[in-house]
């Protein structure tokens, strides 16, 4: 991860200068929605998630101890806003899904698919075939495979933002992988 | 196994590849503020909300001890004491306690 701003500009936006706040926003933005749009895999919601933290940035950036430890503590905050938004749809998903016969639902996924035919299949392909894989796990194993394996964070930049050891982190990623692992060898 | 591994090491780059970082619409920054704005919005009214409920707390508590428990306050129920009682009664138990039980006299 490259920093993209001045940690002078962060010590500003802490002490509540608006504008210096606001350079942040603009900074940062398109990283960040980038890590929820694949964090979430659902195009429509990303933007909700993206101002949700930079509001939770706002409101706690005055806890935050120094400028240096600014971009994992941004990472924490996303990583938690993409949490509950999964934990709601996973809810929301589930009460919705048992209202629905399996015929309705059959025809819900083929009429989406229809639509979906003009965009880039190839994309489309892979990325729901890895929502579906993920959805097959839990949350926590979901974004952290997908901060180390997509986003290509190191275990020292995981380290600071799980604020667990190297090997903690070492022992959930084995397990973590292995259980998507197991759930790629059941649906191919 | 391997196998199944690298074919998953593989669908993670192109899931990488599948999902760029997308283009923020124009409206992500305003609408930010506007949120941030509509979350200050709220504290200030649950302070302003808060600091009345404090007020109007203080007030009734002055006003409960200035006015209403002076007036409400009672006379003791009991202002003599059970032998005092006895004694105005004129009973004969009240002799009974103060010679001590004895009332041989009073049969004379």
């Amino acid at each position: 991860m490259a920093v993209l701003i001045e940690f002078e500009l962060i010590e500003r936006a802490r002490g509540g200068d608006e504008s210096a706040f606001n350079q942040v926003l603009q900074a940062y933005r398109k990283r960040i929605l980038g890590t929820i749009a694949r964090l979430i895999g659902k195009p429509e919601d990303v933007e909700d998630v993206g101002q949700e933290v930079f509001l939770r940035l706002y409101y706690s950036l005055d806890q935050l101890r120094t400028p240096e430890v600014f971009e994992p503590w941004l990472y924490r905050l996303t990583v938690n806003a993409a949490y509950d938004y999964l934990r709601r749809q996973r809810r929301r998903h589930e009460s919705r899904m048992s209202d629905l016969s399996e015929q309705q639902v059959m025809m819900a996924d083929a009429s989406a698919g229809g639509k979906r035919s003009k965009e880039d299949a190839d994309h489309t392909r892979v990325r729901e075939q890895l929502q579906s894989l993920l959805d097959k796990v839990s949350t926590e194993d979901r974004v952290l495979l997908v901060l180390k394996e997509v986003e290509g964070l190191s275990l020292k930049e995981l380290e600071k933002i799980y604020k667990v050891n190297e090997n903690a982190l070492k022992v959930r990623l084995f397990r973590a992988r292995q259980r998507v692992l197991k759930a790629y060898e059941s649906e191919s | 196994m391997d196998r199944m591994e690298d074919k998953l090491d593989s669908l993670w780059a192109e899931y990488r590849q599948a999902c760029p970082d997308p283009e923020p619409s124009p409206n992500f920054i305003p609408q930010v503020w506007q949120r941030i704005e509509a979350r200050r919005r709220a504290t200030s009214s649950l302070r302003h909300w808060a600091e009345a409920c404090v007020v109007a707390a203080l007030s009734l508590t002055l006003l409960i001890a200035t006015f209403l428990i002076p007036r409400y306050q009672r006379q003791p129920v009991y202002q003599l004491t059970y032998a005092d009682v006895l004694a105005e009664a004129d009973s004969p138990d009240y002799t009974v306690i103060i010679t001590g039980g004895d009332t041989r006299g009073d049969t004379r």
